[in-house]
C-alpha cells in the first residue's frame, strides 16, 4: 500500500512540479517576476479542491464523458497556453511592463490549470481511505513521500537550469516546454478517444518491447512528452503536429526577436 | 512542379480524413460489457471481445471507496467514484490480451480483456 502510494501521488505531482520548474526558470532567466508562483500554487490546490468535490457532477456531464471532456479541454488549453508563452517570453516591446504582466498571467493560469487536474485525483484518492478508515497512516507516509520526491524533482530542475546550465538554460526550457505542450496534446487526445468523440482505430505501431509503458523510463516519458507505446493514427498525427507547430513558433521567435542569452 | 507538389499535400490529407472517417471500426457495432467493482474486485475479471470491433465497458463500482480503471495497453484510465457508474469505450483491438487494473487498489483490482 505504502509503495502503490507513492507512485499514485509522484505520478501525478510529478507532472506539475517539472512544469512549474521550468516556467519559474524561464522567469528567472528572462528578468520576469515569479510573484505568480505562490499565489497560483494556492488557487491552484483550492480549484483542485473544487474539482474533486464536484466530480460526480462533472463526470456526468456530456452523457457521462465530462470527465474525458473536462480534463481533454484542460490539457488542450494548457497546449495553446504554452505557445502563448513561447511566443511572447522574448518578444521585444516598447511597453515591458504589460508583457510582464501577461506573461506572469499565462504562467498562474497554466500553474493553476496544472495543479487543479492532477490535485484533484489526489484529493480523491486521499479521500477514499479517510472516508473508510482505513491504511491511513500508511497512505500519508505515502503521500508525503510522493510529493517530497515530485517537489524535489521540480527543484532541482529548476536548480539546474538556472545555476548549473545559465547559457543553455533559455533553450533547454523551451525544448522541455514544447515536450510537455506534446504530452498534454497527446493526453487530451488520448481522453477524446475514450470518449467516443475522436474515432479510435488499430494502432500504428507498437514500441512497448522497447519501452514499455509500466516500466520507470516509461512512467518518466509519459509524465515528460505523454509516450504512449500504441498510438492510432489520429492520435499520432495530433501529437506530432502539435510538436511541429510548438517548434516552428520557438524558431520564429527566437530568430525574429533575436534570441538573447542571458 | 509546385503545383504537384500541392496537389500531393491535399491528396494526402485526403487519405488521412478518408482514413479516419470510413475506417470500419468507426461505424462497427458496439457490444456493451458490464463489469461490477465489489469489494476492490473487477466482476467479472476476465472478459472476452471479439477483435476490431469497438466495445462499451459498462462499470459500475458498488464499493463505498472511488477507483481508477487503468490499463496500459488499452490507452485507458477513468476514475469511477463510489456508488457510481462509469463508461468507457475500448477497442478496436487485435486479438491477443490486454490486463487492466484499479489504480487505488492495485493489489486486488486486477483483471484482463481477451480478444478473439
Amino acid at each position: 500500500m505504502l509503495l502503490s502510494s507513492v507512485i499514485i501521488i509522484l505520478r501525478e505531482v510529478l507532472e506539475a512540479t517539472l512544469l512549474i520548474g521550468v516556467l519559474l526558470s524561464l522567469s528567472k532567466q528572462t528578468r520576469l517576476s515569479t510573484r505568480w508562483a505562490p499565489g497560483s500554487v494556492f488557487i491552484g490546490f483550492v480549484s483542485a479542491y473544487f474539482y474533486s468535490r464536484n466530480f460526480t457532477r462533472i463526470s456526468g456531464w456530456f452523457e457521462g464523458m465530462g470527465q474525458e471532456v473536462t480534463n481533454a479541454f484542460i490539457q488542450y488549453l494548457l497546449y495553446i497556453l504554452i505557445l502563448c508563452i513561447i511566443v511572447l517570453l522574448f518578444r521585444k516591446t516598447q511597453r515591458p511592463t504589460a508583457k510582464s504582466w501577461i506573461i506572469s498571467s499565462i504562467m498562474a493560469l497554466i500553474v493553476i490549470l496544472s495543479i487543479t487536474h492532477e490535485g484533484s485525483e489526489i484529493l480523491i484518492y486521499l479521500s477514499n481511505f479517510f472516508l473508510v478508515q482505513d491504511h491511513v497512516p500508511i497512505v500519508i507516509a505515502g503521500a508525503v513521500i510522493g510529493t517530497s520526491i515530485g517537489v524535489s524533482v521540480g527543484i532541482l530542475i529548476y536548480f539546474v537550469l538556472t545555476n548549473v546550465m545559465p547559457h543553455y538554460s533559455s533553450y533547454t526550457g523551451v525544448f522541455l516546454l514544447i515536450l510537455f505542450s506534446g504530452g498534454m496534446l497527446s493526453h487530451a487526445t488520448n481522453l477524446l478517444i475514450q470518449a467516443d468523440w475522436l474515432p479510435s482505430q488499430l494502432p500504428i505501431w507498437n514500441t512497448s518491447s522497447i519501452i514499455s509503458e509500466q516500466s520507470i523510463s516509461g512512467q518518466l516519458l509519459y509524465a515528460i512528452m505523454g509516450y504512449e507505446a500504441t498510438p492510432t493514427v489520429l492520435h499520432a498525427a495530433i501529437y506530432f503536429g502539435g510538436l511541429v507547430v510548438a517548434m516552428i513558433l520557438a524558431i520564429l521567435s527566437m530568430t525574429r526577436n533575436k534570441w538573447r542569452v542571458e | 512542379m509546385e503545383q504537384d507538389r500541392k496537389r500531393i499535400h491535399k491528396a494526402g490529407w485526403c487519405i488521412l480524413v478518408l482514413y479516419i472517417c470510413l475506417s470500419p471500426a468507426t461505424f462497427a457495432e458496439r457490444p456493451v460489457i458490464t463489469i461490477e467493482i465489489r469489494n476492490h474486485l473487477f466482476i467479472p475479471s476476465e472478459i472476452t471481445v471479439p477483435a476490431n470491433t469497438k466495445v462499451k465497458l459498462m462499470i459500475k463500482n458498488l464499493d463505498s471507496t472511488a477507483e481508477e480503471f487503468e490499463s496500459y495497453e488499452l490507452n485507458r484510465e477513468k476514475v469511477i467514484l463510489g456508488h457510481q457508474k462509469a463508461v468507457i469505450f475500448i477497442g478496436p483491438l487485435s486479438p491477443g490480451e490486454y490486463p487492466f487494473f484499479g489504480e487505488f487498489y492495485p493489489k486486488t483490482a486486477q483483471g484482463k480483456i481477451i480478444v478473439e
